[in-house]
């Protein structure tokens, strides 16, 4: 109540032009609005301000890896996607399971490997399997009437990356202070 | 390749090789001819590119790209140009890690704690 009487006065300072009755009936007679309004505002503010500290942890692991595919190498994060070369014989929605990883990085360790993280995997799922943009491959040779036309697209395969597991063991660096 | 393939190519070209068949067919298919070429010197130069940024930022704690490198081939780390480049830019403390690394990996170097200079020596 001590919160309703605060929304109260609050109002009332709001609309200083009225007189004082009106205004304590306008107050009363939309009460339930600001009453929710500052009850909800302060501990809002606090909870807020609690779920942004306590989300900030969880919501996005810290964590990145570099990962071998394909001949290339690409930095990871979970929950993002990366076009790969396609990855023959997997189908849509299949998870993959990727090993060869290089580094594993955390907010406050590095895990290097040499070459490779040991145990380390990669889950991941293949959430396309589609094809690059059109490359035009034209090919002409002056004064030999040779000239080529031929269009190439790339197959790819878009994977969506989900969790980074199994690098703890690792020996790492450890960031100091 | 027909007409409206050529011009379709051709838009954003200068002067009559956007108009003009017959200069635009020229244009186009030299532009097709470069874009096979350069697709292969692409690779070189984005090489360099990494090798510059690379330097770029092992330099930072004086260490060159060569010694870096050849530290991490010591190491037997075996990750490529795009990859350190990308992390020399966007995660400094890894790449510290990997430059440290890199610099133990040479016997004469093993932590080395830093000089004392100028009036810190009387602390």
């Amino acid at each position: 109540m001590a919160s309703a009487t605060l929304s109260l006065c609050s109002f009332a300072a709001h609309c200083k032009s009225s007189e004082t009755e009106s205004a304590v009936v306008e107050a009363e007679l939309q009460a339930p609005e600001p009453e929710a309004e500052p009850d909800a505002s302060e501990p809002v503010t606090l909870e807020v301000a609690e779920t942004a500290a306590t989300e900030q942890v969880p919501k996005r692991e810290e964590i990145f890896a570099v990962v071998m595919i394909g001949g290339r190498q690409y930095i990871v994060i979970p929950g993002r996607y990366i076009y790969t070369q396609r990855l023959k014989g997997a189908k849509v929605n299949d998870k993959v399971v990727l090993n060869k990883v290089l580094l594993v990085g955390t907010k406050t360790t590095t895990y290097i490997g040499k070459p490779v993280v040991t145990n380390a995997a990669i889950h991941a799922v293949v959430e396309e399997q589609g094809l690059n943009d059109k490359v035009v491959v034209f090919k002409y040779k002056k004064k030999k009437n040779y000239r080529r036309n031929i269009g190439h697209r790339q197959p790819n395969s878009r994977i969506r990356i989900t969790a980074i597991t199994g690098y703890q063991d690792y020996p790492a660096v450890t960031l100091e202070s | 390749m027909n007409k409206d393939k050529i011009f379709k190519l051709a838009k954003g070209f200068r002067g009559r090789a956007k108009n003009c068949i017959r200069i635009a067919r020229e244009r186009v298919e030299k532009a097709l001819q470069y874009s096979y070429r350069d697709r292969r010197t692409k690779k070189r130069d984005m090489r360099g590119l990494w090798i510059q940024r690379i330097n770029a930022g092992t330099r930072m704690h004086g260490v060159n790209y060569g010694n870096f490198m050849h530290g991490l081939m010591k190491e037997n780390i075996q990750l490529n140009r795009k990859v350190l480049s990308e992390l020399s830019m966007h995660e400094p403390y890894t790449f510290k890690a990997l430059v440290d690394v890199s610099h133990s990996a040479f016997p004469g170097n093993k932590a080395v704690p830093p000089k004392k200079e100028g009036l810190q020596i009387l602390l």
